[in-house]
């Protein structure tokens, strides 16, 4: 008994030190340069961790203007896509033969490239605003908004239509109206379903962020900030920004989990 | 009248039903741009100017259609995005494999797997092509990365996801490991691993497009920032939307349809995991 006790300690300690062993050695290797050997380039293009740190610290207020703006352009977007996906499910749920049809179709949309797409709705959006900083936040919400409807939409259609075995047999002897089964059958049963999608598309819309920034004519982001410091040849700069869009995407992804541990309590 | 319902309620009918909606809709809005806009081929041509700008034969840069030209970067774009997308698939299969054979492989591989899924690859594509110095070798290393996780987190999930009792009756055969792994283990977790590809086959077709937008020369994406530039036509720039997001669509069932082809057998159920 003492002894299995220790075998599943040192396993957990195990699950925790291989991965940091192997983040400290690729950081040995980075400060050393060795890296740098490894991939043939110089410590201009991939400069040293900690003069990236130092630009990080140098440069946190303008570094946290772009932030903000990526971050809100990601969490508009998001909750947008989301709630129209959510409506898009609900509507496909109540007329099936041809909801799910339609769904097929948002879920073709999002094979499209979103290189393809950014482009054309900063094309649609031209007459929104006349300040381009406006017009530019506008179409890069709606870039987001239609990456993340699809993974919602399919989802939560899954959640509002696929009910535990005689469930709905179960509100019907209830006579229970069609609202009413709504409320405490299918809503609760997809709430799971709904953090899937999130889990998807929460990574999905900060890349979307970025990625509308490179097209968008206002120039703010980190996206944008990655690319533009690149052109001028500031690769510190950039690799800044880079350590940056990775924190937000770890960070929102955390959120996410810290969320979803609360709403999916009872149900664990 | 039965039969008559049963085509009207079948499957093919009902997306038909949807794709002309979406062109209806296009048409309608096309038709108000065309009348409020100086422009309107910039916002929102009407369907049948892109088609026919797509079979037109006029040369737009003194040697080539539309449609050459198109087809031209497009061999360009996706020759690099399958370059990579092959890398990709052999490299996250070969992990997924490593990680199930090795207990430490596996303790060190799956957070940063995690972890490699929320970090914005795309967003790096400047930093990688500044590293590969070369556009087109870049285009394969994005495309290859982003391939190589979906498709890692997938057969990992396919090869864990294995009942037990197969375990049990491959023991009781005294199997040995290699035995193990190709009878049992590889056929069960392809359909997870076509699951990885289907994810990755349109990001890997993105990443190519969107690498082709840093730098100059031939590729899809390159001609796609030309075009809204302003030197071309812009019918070129909406061929090439909807070739993307064709290709992206196509791509992703292509990958279903490879699927059906290899494991006819089991169509019931296992469709993997969505990551």
């Amino acid at each position: 008994m003492k002894k299995t006790k220790l075998g599943r300690n040192r396993e957990r300690i195990e699950t925790i030190v291989y991965p940091v062993m192997f983040g400290i050695l690729i950081m040995v290797l980075w400060q050393t340069g060795l890296l740098h050997k490894l991939l043939h380039t110089d410590d201009y293009i991939l400069p040293y961790p900690d003069k990236i740190i130092n630009i990080i610290t140098d440069n946190s207020d303008k570094i946290m203007v772009n932030v903000w703006a990526s971050v809100e352009v990601a969490l508009c977007g998001l909750l947008l896509g989301s709630v129209i996906g959510y409506l898009i499910a609900i509507i496909a749920s109540a007329f099936p033969t041809y909801g799910a049809g339609g769904l097929t179709i948002v879920s073709a949309f999002n094979a499209i490239p979103i290189v393809a797409l950014a482009p054309v709705i900063i094309n649609w959006t031209k007459d929104v605003s006349t300040v381009a900083e406006e017009r530019s936040m506008v179409a890069k919400i709606l870039v987001v908004t239609v990456t993340s409807m699809a993974a919602m939409s399919v989802n939560a259609y899954r959640g509002l239509t696929e009910l535990p075995q005689f469930s709905d047999d179960l509100m019907k002897t209830y006579a229970a109206g069609r609202l009413t089964e709504f409320v405490k059958l299918r809503l609760p049963n997809s709430l799971p379903y709904i953090f899937t999608a999130l889990r998807v598309s929460v990574p999905g819309s900060v890349i979307g962020a970025l990625v509308s920034e490179y097209f968008a004519e206002y120039i703010i982001g980190v996206g944008r900030q990655i690319r533009e410091n690149i052109l001028i040849a500031q690769y510190a700069t950039a690799w800044a920004y880079i350590i940056v869009a990775c924190l937000i995407g770890i960070l929102m992804y955390v959120l996410l989990m810290i969320v979803e541990a609360i709403f999916l309590r009872k149900r664990r | 009248m039965r039969k008559l319902k049963c085509i009207l309620t079948s499957k093919p009918f009902v997306t038909l039903c949807w794709i002309i909606l979406l062109i209806v809709i296009w048409e309608i809005f096309a038709s108000v741009v065309a009348q409020t806009k100086r422009t309107p081929e910039n916002v929102m041509p009407h369907l049948s100017g892109i088609i026919e700008s797509v079979f037109s034969d006029k040369k737009i840069n003194g040697s080539q259609t539309v449609l050459e030209m198109v087809l031209e970067n497009a061999a360009a774009t996706l020759s690099r995005a399958g370059i990579g997308y092959l890398i990709g698939i052999v490299l996250g299969f070969v992990l997924a494999l490593l990680m199930s054979l090795s207990g430490v492989i596996e303790k060190i591989a799956f957070p940063y797997l995690m972890l490699i899924q929320l970090i914005p690859i795309l967003g790096m594509a400047p930093i990688i092509n500044a590293i590969t110095g070369d556009i087109a070798v870049s285009r394969i290393v994005i495309a290859a990365i982003l391939t190589f996780y979906p498709v890692a987190t997938n057969t990992i999930a396919g090869f864990k996801a294995i009942e037990p009792a197969k375990h049990e009756l491959m023991y009781s055969y005294a199997a040995n490991k290699f035995q193990i792994y190709t009878k049992t283990m590889i056929p069960f977790c392809i359909p997870y691993f076509f699951t990885g590809l289907k994810i990755s086959a349109p990001m890997a077709i993105t990443a190519s497009i969107l690498v082709d937008t840093l730098q100059g020369g031939i590729g899809l994406g390159c001609l796609l920032s030309q075009s809204l530039k302003g030197a071309m036509t812009r019918y070129v720039f909406w061929d090439i939307v909807f070739f993307s997001a064709l290709i992206g669509i196509l791509s992703f069932y292509l990958m279903g349809v490879i699927e059906n082809l290899l494991c006819r057998y089991k169509r019931a159920g296992g469709s993997g995991k969505k990551e």
